[in-house]
């Protein structure tokens, strides 16, 4: 069995206020596949993406990319080399609003990666080309459509050419045309090679349609995991069942 | 200090609220001490001053004629009867004479921290500052001299005859103690601010006379027909150079001048020149010399063919460039230290954290005022304690700037503080997210975004620094009002120099925000890529 993009061990994280979000979370993503993220609201999606995204310490468990340990309890790489092996794109499309478009997509490249302008903003442009906004280019995020801005948030994470893109229901702030348009993005970015991708989302055609495995999340513990098949089968978990009639 | 550390001479010291000034000294009194005494400890004044070759002699030039005041006529010369000593005085001790320039309250602080080598400048002999400081034997001898109303001129001939009226004097002068002995109660002593105050309260009839020491009685109301000068003066005093207690050989040479002085007729001819003659002045042993005639500037009076105002504008301007030179060099200062102070609030490790949030407390909770007195008569002990009494040097515009910069910093801190707390979590997520380090995330994504919030506060304070330097006119930087006092006293135009004063602070204003609202499009603009590199 080859090391697994992603993986993480019994991840564990509470919040004083709200108790004990993940308790013991386990997640192993595949080398060139799609992972959803499934779950109710409030049962720990964010926080496990978060905390996948070095974003949060965990309390306890571990977090490796490719076999690379980057976080083994609450200690957490500094590693620059480790942390930009996730991407993320969240629910808000959070842009930078001093910089234009592609000023998003550059910016990290350029300071982060190290490259020099030019190189940057070559790339910057390939990827803004990916998401089919490349003519957006020289507009400023309060420029753009929701749906616009959120594909030049995925080409922001995108550029940085992570090891797995971790996306947080994307289009949950997007109204259905927008959904279509920005998961059509994902979509091909999914059937692209080479993109590991971890998708939180409630949209079960997105993860009919896209998605390899799946697993599900109910009060900080995942009690489905597996191919999406899963999706399709009942009485496999009380839980799961409810959640899919529900949606 | 009491009461009698006021200056008499101030006659003309024009600051309103001086009563919280008159304080700093003595809230710092064993601080400074301190100060001098380590320095003082160190240097031989009369030694030093041989070998620069130049004795530097301390005064208020804003303190009004006769003393020392800008020539009406050429606001950039000094002129007065207390220069012609000095010039005297530092030819017959073979060295130049250098003038140090501060606000009269300043003066005997200045001394003791060795920025000058002594001082003429109205300084009554008193046994209260002479345990401060050495006095030499008297250069003049003044009486205290009563103004009424001309119409009231054979009423009101003596201070008895004026039993049960009110008196105006100057704020905290000599006068005041002069009629408690003489038994005026005190609810009839009306104190001013203003040196002309008490000429204009006497004119209106809100009181009944004024007093003040005698020439300047003559200087104020001689000219004024409306005015007429009680004959009978009273409560004589002296004026004597000033030097440190630690200088005995310096005030040995300096009395020594002064007895050559007054023997030789020369300053017999000074005061004739100041029309300051009189007989008392015979009892300290002055020769009066041949007869001289009392030069124009030295009798009281508007110049005659009106106000030189192109020579006027001109120091003005001169002044308005030093206020702007204060304000361009220390708000960029004070920028950067504020955002620098406010990262380390709020992104600094604890002890850094703590330090910085006391600073800011500290410094926005005291007088600017107090923390530039602090600074300047603080930095030569300091220097002296660190082995680097190059800090002597330290010059007063570079305090002044100093000080300005790390006042203000305090307030930017809390700019910068709030602007920076108000940049959504969401984006230093989305930095961490890319891989952007904490510093990273600040320096591209954060302060570029918070720098637009606070410009617009930070403009507002530009402004507001504009007219505080005017606070380092008190340890002697010649910035624009105390410029516009000096000239305003000397030529008896205080309102239009004022006006004039207020002008240019207006220009330097209207030109702080003309800048700040081009910097401010630039700031909100979107940040431009740098262009690729051509192959
Ligand atoms: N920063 C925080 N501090 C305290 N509690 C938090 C914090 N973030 C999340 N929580 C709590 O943790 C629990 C899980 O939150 P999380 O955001 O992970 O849920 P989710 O599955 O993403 O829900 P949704 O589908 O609504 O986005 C919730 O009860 C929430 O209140
Ligand atoms: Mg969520």
């Amino acid at each position: 069995m080859s090391t697994p993009a992603l993986e993480a061990r019994q991840l564990r994280k509470h919040w004083p206020q709200s108790g004990q979000v993940l308790d013991g979370c386990t997640v192993r993503v595949e080398r060139r596949t799609v992972h959803a993220l499934i779950g109710a609201s409030g049962s720990g999606k964010s926080t496990l993406l978060r905390c996948l995204g070095l974003l949060e310490r965990p309390d306890a468990g571990s977090i490796l990319f490719e076999g690379v340990t980057a976080a083994d309890g609450p200690v957490v790489s500094n590693d620059p080399r480790v942390r930009r092996c996730v991407g993320m794109v969240f629910q808000e499309p959070n842009l930078f609003p001093h910089l234009t478009a592609l000023g998003n997509v550059w910016l990290a490249p350029h300071r982060v990666l190290g490259l020099d302008p030019g190189e940057a903003r070559e790339r910057a442009r390939m990827t803004l080309d990916r998401v089919h906004a490349l003519h957006l280019a020289d507009r400023r995020p309060d420029e753009l459509s929701g749906g616009e801005r959120q594909r030049v948030a995925i080409a922001r994470a995108l550029a940085m050419e992570p090891t797995v893109l971790l996306c947080d229901e994307p289009t949950s702030a997007l109204d259905p045309m927008l959904t279509r348009e920005v998961m059509a993005v994902l979509r091909e970015l999914a059937l692209d090679a080479g993109t590991n991708m971890v998708v939180v989302t409630h949209d079960m055609d997105f993860v009919a349609a896209a998605a390899d495995s799946v697993d599900f999340l109910h009060a900080g513990r995942i009690r489905v995991s597996g191919s999406t098949d899963v999706l399709g089968t009942r009485g496999l978990d009380a839980e799961l069942d409810r959640f899919l009639q529900r949606s | 200090m009491g009461a009698a550390s006021r200056p008499t001479s101030g006659g003309c010291s024009g600051y309103p609220a001086i009563d919280s000034i008159n304080r700093v000294p003595s809230v710092l009194a064993a601080f400074l001490a301190l100060a001098a005494t380590t320095v003082a400890a160190a240097n031989d004044g009369l030694a030093s001053m041989r070998a620069a070759g130049v004795m530097r002699w301390g005064c208020d030039i804003s303190g009004g004629a006769p003393f020392a005041f800008p020539d009406p006529s050429d606001p950039d010369r000094v002129i007065g009867f207390e220069v012609e000593i000095a010039e005297d005085l530092a030819r017959r001790l073979g060295v130049r004479a250098e003038r140090y320039s501060a606000d009269w309250l300043a003066l005997i602080d200045g001394l003791e921290a060795q920025r000058c080598d002594l001082l003429i400048n109205g300084f009554e002999v008193t046994a209260d500052r002479a345990r401060v400081v050495a006095f030499s034997s008297p250069y003049f001898r003044y009486a205290q001299q009563l103004v009424v109303r001309a119409e009231d001129r054979d009423r009101f001939t003596s201070l008895a005859a004026l039993a049960g009226s009110p008196i105006a004097v100057l704020n905290g002068s000599a006068s005041i103690e002069s009629l408690r002995t003489a038994g005026v109660p005190r609810s009839l002593i009306v104190e001013y601010d203003d040196s002309l105050a008490p000429f204009t309260e006497t004119l209106l009839g809100r009181v009944d006379a004024c007093l003040q020491e005698s020439f300047i009685a003559r200087f104020f109301a001689g000219h004024d027909e409306r005015l007429a000068l009680v004959e009978q003066t009273f409560d004589p005093g002296e004026y004597g150079v000033v030097v440190r207690k630690s200088d005995g050989t310096l005030l040995a040479e300096v009395n020594a001048a002064l007895s050559a002085m007054r023997a030789d007729g020369t300053l017999g001819r000074i005061l004739q020149r100041w029309g300051l003659w009189n007989d008392a002045q015979r009892e300290l042993g002055t020769e009066r010399g041949p007869e001289v005639a009392a030069i124009p500037e030295a009798i009281g009076t508007p110049p005659a063919d009106g106000l030189p105002w192109s020579l006027i504008l001109w120091s003005l301007a001169r002044a308005a460039a030093m206020t702007a030179l204060l304000t361009v060099v220390s708000m960029p200062i004070a920028t950067f230290a504020g955002l620098w102070l406010a990262i380390a609030i709020l992104h600094g490790p604890k002890p850094l954290s703590r330090l910085c949030h006391g600073y800011v407390l500290v410094t926005r909770g005291t007088p600017l005022l107090v923390q530039i007195f602090l600074l300047y008569y603080s930095l030569p002990a300091l220097g002296t304690w660190l082995g680097v009494p190059e800090l002597l040097t330290w010059n007063k515009v570079v305090v002044g700037i100093v000080c300005l910069a790390a006042n203000y910093a305090a307030y930017e801190a809390e700019i910068h503080r709030a602007a920076l707390q108000a940049i959504p979590r969401s984006q230093w997520d989305a930095a961490g997210a890319l891989g952007f380090t904490p510093r990273q995330t600040l320096r591209f994504i954060v302060i570029p975004q918070s720098w637009r919030l606070s410009l617009p506060a930070i403009i507002n304070d530009l402004n507001s620094l504009i007219k505080d330097s005017s606070l380092v006119s008190m340890i002697g930087v010649q910035e624009l009002l105390a410029v516009a006092l000096g000239i305003g006293k000397a030529s008896f135009a205080v309102p239009s120099m004022l006006v004039a004063a207020a002008a240019f602070y207006l220009v330097l204003s209207l030109l702080a925000d003309w800048f700040g609202h081009s910097l401010e499009r630039r700031a909100r603009a979107v940040q431009a890529l740098p262009e690729p590199i051509p192959r």
